[in-house]
């Protein structure tokens, strides 16, 4: 998630409102305050509002909101003459890039902190860890255009970013800390992108690090800006985003031309949406004027287009506008959520719960009824308790995570019984004596099955026991079964038995075996069963995927 | 004196009960290494390990060889020790040792001591001593005592059917002792709390879904629009398991929504969707899974469908956060249904569940357009963030055939069983003391723990 910074000078000589009134409305245009500090609060925005990354951004969304200004913000770009070649070479390695002259700059600290903010920001959203976009920013004034974005061999010589000596691409990748955390971008291509100037001096070894030469500072005052990427969309909407925050700012955005085109155009796009689709998904009334008037307050420029149509023109930073229904989202927050009358609909249907919830349900009342407490384990366990505690042998059964958090999260249950005797283990001081069960989930393979298992822990806990427990519980659900002599290791020989249901083990119950029970840290006998329960008549498996 | 360590601290127990003796506990923690823990304090965390074998970068394919790959990885890069860039590990230089390695070398250091005891690496053993002293009531028992009557404690079949109960003085009791404690045999309080939701949408015509724990990509999240590479669909936050499942027959109109819209006004994401991405098998990270599958399945209104289910989510366990939990989960589909009735079930749900403050505030969700974050009031807390819903967006529902808006949303359910049942630690629904599931009643009035009025 990106959290933004928003100095309060700044934002609110960029609103023109108090900040008390700015962050109290914030939450209802989509953001969580995460802190509110002496000079500045920390905000949280979602990752498809990129356009809000910046103080500009915000302030711009917060004077529409407000009502201070509405309406379509309006950018102008005049060519700046320079231009910027692409090798076809790149086609198959970093193809796509974006551009524009930022002039009339003037960075203090907050502003560049906001510049740089905003950039890291983008690089997370939009830019995917600068794998689909990644963003230099240039101070034009120490290089010579035009400017070439080449396919350049990793054998090339630079002094990057942060550093004082030249080092070759391939060393970059190797030494330097940024080269390091993105060297996997780039490391499997023959050759490197590269942005030259004129002189073939090196502004930027695009997505990894810029060269020293161009780095901004206080006293830059004309900008060059690159975007490279995978994505052409990508490319621009980064592109745009930073541009209309910069003239925000205060800057002048120019144009570079780019095989032949004018880039950024920072021109609006246009959608005509439907008042009765609108309304019809938001359940209010509103007429095309209203409407409009609610997507003015949300930067957009909108006017009723007859036959019940409105014509909206998005703004190029509104990269999140994908669908007529992404706008009427808009028309419901400038409405205002606080506002939204909350109803019943109509839509009859009967209630119906499912099979094997009642049968869940079932077997709760039925072991409650027989004493026992029920737990709810975890569905994720080891193969340690699900099987070596046991005494059981290992089995390809259970599914593995493939990269598990800890050892002892590793598989998916195959069995509840294991998990009781850890919860029996988790609560031996307590009083005697223990009754517990536990039913839900099992996963054998990938299928998804059930069962309850049982156990009874105190001085006289046995055999008898578990076996009227067990055949309590098949009367109760009309499970016709029979017994087999058991051969599982985690029970006692000659006091254990296998539940049997048309030829096939579907349960077993008995005295745990005492190593399984030192294993466990009980001091006490226990008396288990374990039961699985798609073998109970009319069991029914999920509903069959489409 | 003959008898164990449990039956005197009972038996000091029912004589505090009674008021008879004051028992005043002191606690003590003494932390042990357990057996893995051992291992380590001996050859350093895995971590640790991984990083002294190898010198400053080395592939991941080579590192997952060793055989601490599988937990020291994550733990490297939680830690900040090394990053991974396209199947290498570089180191970052910031390894120095940590809190917890101090503590692991000597458990009387404590600053990392509670990290130790999360991993699992150190016991927390609480010792528990108590002083008891009589209470004045409690010196005068001795003497009471002795005051003894000749009288008959049970009344037997044999005196009952010789009419010699006519004759009989039967002891009296003491109304005023407390009686003899017995359990329940009970569910779950969390498994109640669950129930109870479940009756409410029950009540309200809904059809309960259910289904599998494993879960293909695609219906995890490709079939709800959530794009290839999205950051939720890294493996940092989502348990991928090596299995394959097939995709369904509509796995094409999926794709093209992804990459261009599709048949509908939307531009789609743009760039190439993967059949391969969306075979891959997850533990599913939401039921909103089951809801696509049965809207699917059921593609005419009206639909109206809920679970409440177990979800993953690759997290450390602490107080606040499990690596499985609840989700509820619901869905109305139906010609004329919009944005109002979304807010109208919402707090409609809230309400009956005793909250009766509840607001709305904007949010964001892939799959849903609107998106809404609905939140309830709780004394003492303010506002409190509930989960999240919306109304599906159409590039999830038309590559299977859905004409009509679907409102959807998806609850947390453990935050309000913590609410309701006065928890403070998550874990505790899961590993659960049995004392307190003994003591906690069945039957609680409604909105006896919740919100209250604003």
């Amino acid at each position: 998630m990106a959290v933004i910074s928003l100095p309060y000078r700044y934002l609110e000589r960029l609103t023109g409102a108090d900040k008390e009134t700015i962050l109290q409305r914030l939450p209802m245009i989509g953001s969580e305050v995460e802190r509110v500090e002496d000079d500045h609060a920390d905000v949280e925005f979602f990752p498809n509002r990129p356009d809000l990354f910046s103080v500009e951004g915000v302030a711009r969304a917060m004077r529409g909101f407000l009502g201070i200004e509405t309406g379509l913000p309006s950018y102008t770009v005049q060519p700046s003459g320079i231009s910027f070649f692409v090798d076809p070479n790149l086609s198959d390695i970093r193809p796509f890039l974006g551009s524009a002259v930022i002039t009339g700059v003037s960075f203090d600290e907050e502003s560049i902190v906001s510049v740089m903010g905003l950039q890291e920001a983008l690089h997370w959203a939009v830019g995917r860890g600068r794998s689909k976009v990644a963003i230099g920013i240039h101070d034009l004034d120490e290089v010579t255009p035009p400017f070439r974005y080449i396919a350049s061999p990793r054998t090339r010589r630079f002094v990057p970013l942060d550093f004082d000596h030249e080092m070759s691409m391939d060393e970059i990748l190797a030494e330097h800390p940024k080269g390091r955390d993105y060297a996997g971008i780039v490391k499997n291509f023959p050759l490197f992108p590269l942005i030259v100037d004129a002189n073939d001096n090196v502004l930027s070894f695009p997505p990894i690090i810029n060269g020293e030469l161009t780095r901004v500072t206080k006293k830059t005052r004309n900008i060059l800006l690159d975007t490279t990427g995978t994505d052409a969309k990508a490319v621009t909407t980064a592109v745009n985003i930073i541009c209309t925050a910069m003239a925000d700012g205060g800057a002048t955005i120019e144009s570079v031309e780019i095989n032949g085109r004018q880039v950024p155009s920072l021109a609006p796009s246009e959608r005509t949406v439907s008042v009765r689709e609108c309304c019809d998904l938001l359940g209010i009334e509103l007429s095309a004027k209203e409407i409009a008037q609610l997507l003015e307050k949300m930067r957009f420029a909108a006017q009723p287009a007859g036959k019940g149509n409105v014509r909206v023109q998005v703004p190029c930073y509104r990269a999140d506008i994908m669908h007529d229904w992404d706008i009427f989202e808009d028309v419901a927050i400038a409405y205002g959520y606080d506002r939204f009358p909350a109803r019943i609909s109509e839509t009859f249907t009967i209630g119906s719960a499912h099979p094997a919830r009642i049968l869940g349900g079932t077997v709760r009342a039925i072991l409650a009824g027989l004493g026992f407490l029920e737990m709810m384990p975890f569905t994720l366990t080891n193969e340690r308790v699900l099987y070596d505690m046991m005494q059981r042998p290992r089995s390809s059964l259970p599914l593995r995570i493939m990269h598990p958090i800890s050892e002892e999260h590793t598989v998916v249950r195959t069995d509840i019984l294991p998990l009781l005797m850890e919860m029996l283990q988790a609560n031996r001081h307590r009083e005697l004596p223990q009754k517990l069960f536990a039913t839900g989930d099992v996963v054998e393979g990938i299928v998804t099955g059930q069962k309850v298992a049982g156990v009874s822990c105190h001085a006289s806990a046995d055999f008898s026991e578990a076996y009227a427990c067990m055949d309590a519980l098949a009367h109760e659900l009309s499970l016709v079964y029979s017994v087999a002599e058991s051969s599982d290791p985690a029970f006692i020989e000659g006091r254990r038995g296998d539940v049997r249901v048309n030829g096939k083990t579907v349960g077993v119950f008995g005295e745990v075996h005492p190593a399984v029970l030192n294993a466990f840290e009980l001091e006490h006998p226990v008396a288990a069963f374990e039961l699985d329960l798609t073998a109970v008549p009319g069991y029914c498996v999920p509903e069959d995927i489409p | 004196m003959g008898t164990s360590v449990e039956n005197v601290t009972q038996y000091a127990y029912q004589l505090s009960q009674n008021g008879l003796l004051i028992v005043q506990p002191t606690i003590e923690h003494s932390y042990s290494l357990t057996d893995e823990g051992k291992i380590y304090a001996e050859k350093g965390l895995p971590e640790r390990q991984l990083l002294n074998s190898f010198n400053d970068k080395i592939t991941m394919k080579e590192l997952q060889k060793h055989p601490l790959s599988k937990i020291g990885v994550g733990w490297l890069r939680k830690k900040g020790w090394v990053t991974i860039k396209d199947g290498i590990v570089y180191k970052t230089g910031n390894d120095s040792v940590g809190e917890d390695e101090q503590s692991l070398k000597n458990l009387n250091y404590i600053g990392g001591i509670q990290e130790l005891v999360k991993r699992n690496l150190v016991h927390d053993q609480e010792t528990r001593d108590y002083t008891n002293t009589l209470t004045s009531e409690g010196k005068s028992i001795p003497i009471l005592k002795l005051d003894l009557r000749d009288e008959v404690g049970t009344l037997t079949r044999n005196l009952i059917i010789s009419g010699e109960w006519k004759n009989l003085n039967l002891r009296r009791y003491d109304v005023t002792k407390l009686p003899r404690v017995v359990y329940c045999g009970k569910s779950h309080p969390y498994q109640r709390l669950i129930e109870g939701m479940r009756q409410i949408f029950l009540e309200m015509g809904f059809t309960e879904i259910h289904g599998g724990l494993v879960q293909s990509s695609f219906w995890n999240f490709d079939a709800l629009f959530q794009p290839q590479d999205h950051p939720s669909r890294e493996m940092q936050d989502t348990f991928y398991l090596k299995e394959c499942m097939e995709l369904p027959g509509c796995w094409e109109s999926v794709k093209a929504m992804h990459e261009n819209g599709g048949e509908t006004t939307s531009t789609g994401w743009g760039g190439v969707w993967k059949k391969e991405k969306a075979e891959q098998c997850v533990l599913r990270t939401h039921t909103t899974s089951l809801s696509i599958q049965h809207l699917a399945a059921h593609p005419e209104p009206p639909v109206k469908a809920f679970c409440i289910d177990r979800v993953y989510r690759r997290e450390a366990i602490d107080p606040t956060h499990t690596p499985e939990f609840e989700q509820l989960e619901g869905i109305v589909m139906d010609k004329g249904v919009g944005f109002t009735h979304l807010l109208g079930f919402l707090k409609e749900f809230y309400q009956r569940m005793g909250f009766e403050g509840v607001r709305f505030r904007p949010g964001y969700f892939p799959y849903t357009e609107p998106s809404v974050e609905p939140e309830v009031w709780v004394d003492g807390l303010g506002w409190v963030e509930m989960g999240g819903a919306g109304i599906f967006r159409q590039e999830v529902t038309a590559p299977f055939g859905i004409r009509y808006p679907v409102l959807a949303w998806g609850l947390g359910v453990s935050r309000v069983a913590m609410l309701r049942l006065g928890l403070k630690d998550l874990r505790l629904l899961y590993r659960s003391d049995i004392s307190w599931i003994r003591k906690s009643p069945v039957y609680r009035p409604e909105r006896q723990k919740s919100g209250g009025e604003v």
